[in-house]
């Protein structure tokens, strides 16, 4: 089994109740205490430090999305769920490489989570096709489009921001970005 | 253009739900007749979600990676990063089987040990002669003896070994085993009331571990006639039995039931007795509850309690047969025991004056 985790392992149902309530701390918690486990299995599996931190961020987001979307229901225990996620995750990498099936060294229990994975690429591949497209936005496109839409910031703060001396400018310039955004996000 | 972008900031605000209800009512009129800006609504929609989706986990990547710079990757990967050793690897991806194993191991171990030492009674073998504790010759009991001489001449040296004895006859035969008396150079022999005999060694059978002494002592008086008598059969399993015997300086009763009818490793020619013995107990009569004699007394379980064992009693009367038949005096053949229907306390009574503590010296 793998080596002893550290010891301020959090519940399950902390986690899952953490998560829900978008706390920091919940995910500080998972993160740090599950890290390990990853790490060693990556390791143990041809991976270098990198390797198990990519593997085990995207797993974080399959376990975050799975619990937003609010379908979660834990069959087994939460240290199985990402271990298996990360298993599948990182032996996809490993046959993408090397386009043949491989063999891993276990460490934990697994379990089926295929309907997961599916729902995982599904949002990475829109994930990759909305970050491309904002590079291929460039400046300062990006950054109105990120500030209005993510960062949450009013039309009167980015035209400050951004030195238009009236907030219709800034909301034609807004417009245009958003209709090329548009065309490059549903193009790609 | 610019209606374009007016109609754009409406769906957007009819999608964040920011239009009042006559506005919402309005737009909806119109999104239904057309379908060209139903359609702008839909792509915007789901643009939005993407929008946030992709939002969403930008800022969870963000957060986890400030978390993981707080980790000390390198540390944890060095403590974490498989073994160059074999062993060591296989010992930390097998370490499960590797505990089932032992403990399956363990409880094998402390099966087999339990069997060895419970279930079967085949430990080693302790006979129970008696060390006798020496006596002191202390120089105060010297003086006295030279003071005092008219004192009973007392043997000089204390005894090495003690055993039981019991009568077979009333003209002074005892039976006791062999390993009581065995290489002893005199042989004393002393009654309920502190009496000593002197004895002599008449007949050894080291096959059954039995002895017979003949009270040589011109002080000796001849017994009444024996109030028990020596079974000739076999004894059932269960049946209730005593022996009195002299594991310490006085008589000590010892109360049992017979536990098995083989004694140590299967021995035929002994019962187990479930009663407690002690060194001393050597050579003590077995007797059940109408006053005969079913054995002697010989040894114990080491480290069991409650399994003594007793030679039967019919390799007693073998033994007497060896022995000139008009040199045991009058025969009295017993119809019936005078202990039967007795309590204990009477039964011991009159036995008492035929149980005798045996004394060895070398």
């Amino acid at each position: 089994m793998s080596n002893k985790l550290s010891s301020s392992l959090p519940t399950d149902r902390e986690v899952v109740l953490g998560i829900l309530n978008n706390s920091d701390d919940a995910l500080n918690k998972l993160y740090v205490g599950y890290f390990p486990m990853i790490l060693q299995f990556i390791l143990s599996n041809n991976g270098d430090e990198d390797d198990a931190k990519d593997v085990y961020q995207e797993a974080i987001i399959v376990l975050y999305n799975k619990i937003k979307s609010g379908d979660f229901e834990l069959s087994s225990k939460l240290k199985t769920y990402i271990y298996s996620v990360c298993r599948r995750i990182w032996l996809k990498k490993l046959s993408k490489e090397s386009k043949k099936a491989i063999n891993v060294a276990d460490f934990e229990d697994i379990e089926a989570v295929d309907t997961d994975m599916e729902a995982l690429e599904e949002k990475d591949q829109q994930f990759e096709k909305m970050k491309s497209s904002l590079d291929l936005l460039g400046e300062p496109c990006k950054t109105i489009i990120q500030d209005f839409y993510i960062n949450n910031l009013s039309m009167q703060e980015i035209s400050e921001k951004f030195g238009y001396t009236n907030t219709d400018n800034a909301k034609t310039q807004k417009y245009k970005c958003l209709q090329r955004l548009k065309k490059l996000f549903f193009q790609a | 253009m610019r209606n374009e972008l007016e109609l754009d900031a409406i769906i957007e605000d009819f999608l964040n739900g920011k239009l009042t209800q006559e506005e919402r009512k309005a737009f909806e009129q119109l999104r239904a007749n057309d379908p060209a800006v139903d359609h702008k609504v839909v792509t915007h929609q789901f643009f939005l979600d993407s929008m946030k989706k992709y939002g969403d986990t930008l800022s969870l990547k963000d957060k986890m990676n400030a978390i993981h710079a707080t980790i000390d990757v390198e540390s944890l990967s060095d403590k974490l990063k498989p073994h160059p050793s074999y062993i060591v690897n296989l010992w930390r991806n097998n370490r499960s089987a590797f505990a089932v194993a032992a403990s399956f191991l363990l409880l094998a171990m402390v099966s087999i040990y339990s069997i060895q030492h419970n279930t079967k009674q085949n430990g080693s073998y302790e006979v129970m002669s008696r060390e006798l504790v020496k006596i002191k010759n202390s120089q105060n009991n010297l003086i006295r003896n030279i003071n005092n001489s008219k004192l009973e001449k007392v043997p000089v040296n204390p005894a090495k070994f003690g055993g039981t004895g019991f009568a077979l006859t009333s003209n002074g035969y005892l039976c006791t085993n062999l390993h009581v008396i065995n290489g002893a150079d005199s042989v004393h022999v002393q009654n309920a009331n502190g009496e000593s005999f002197k004895a002599k060694v008449v007949y050894q059978d080291p096959q059954y571990d039995l002895a017979i002494l003949k009270i040589v002592d011109k002080n000796f008086v001849e017994l009444s006639s024996l109030p028990y008598k020596i079974n000739k059969g076999n004894i059932g399993m269960g049946e209730d039995v005593f022996t009195l015997g002299f594991p310490k300086d006085d008589a000590v009763l010892g109360e049992g039931y017979v536990s098995s009818k083989t004694g140590h490793a299967g021995d035929t020619t002994a019962y187990q007795v479930s009663i407690p013995v002690n060194p001393g107990n050597s050579g003590g009569p077995l007797l059940d509850n109408r006053g005969n004699v079913i054995g002697v007394i010989n040894a114990k379980e080491y480290q069991v309690d409650g399994a003594a064992f007793a030679v039967k009693s019919k390799y007693i009367l073998e033994a007497l047969n060896a022995i000139p038949q008009d040199s045991l005096g009058k025969k009295v053949v017993l119809k019936k025991s005078p202990l039967v229907g007795l309590n204990r306390t009477k039964q011991l009574d009159m036995i008492q004056d035929y149980v005798f503590m045996i004394k060895v010296y070398n």
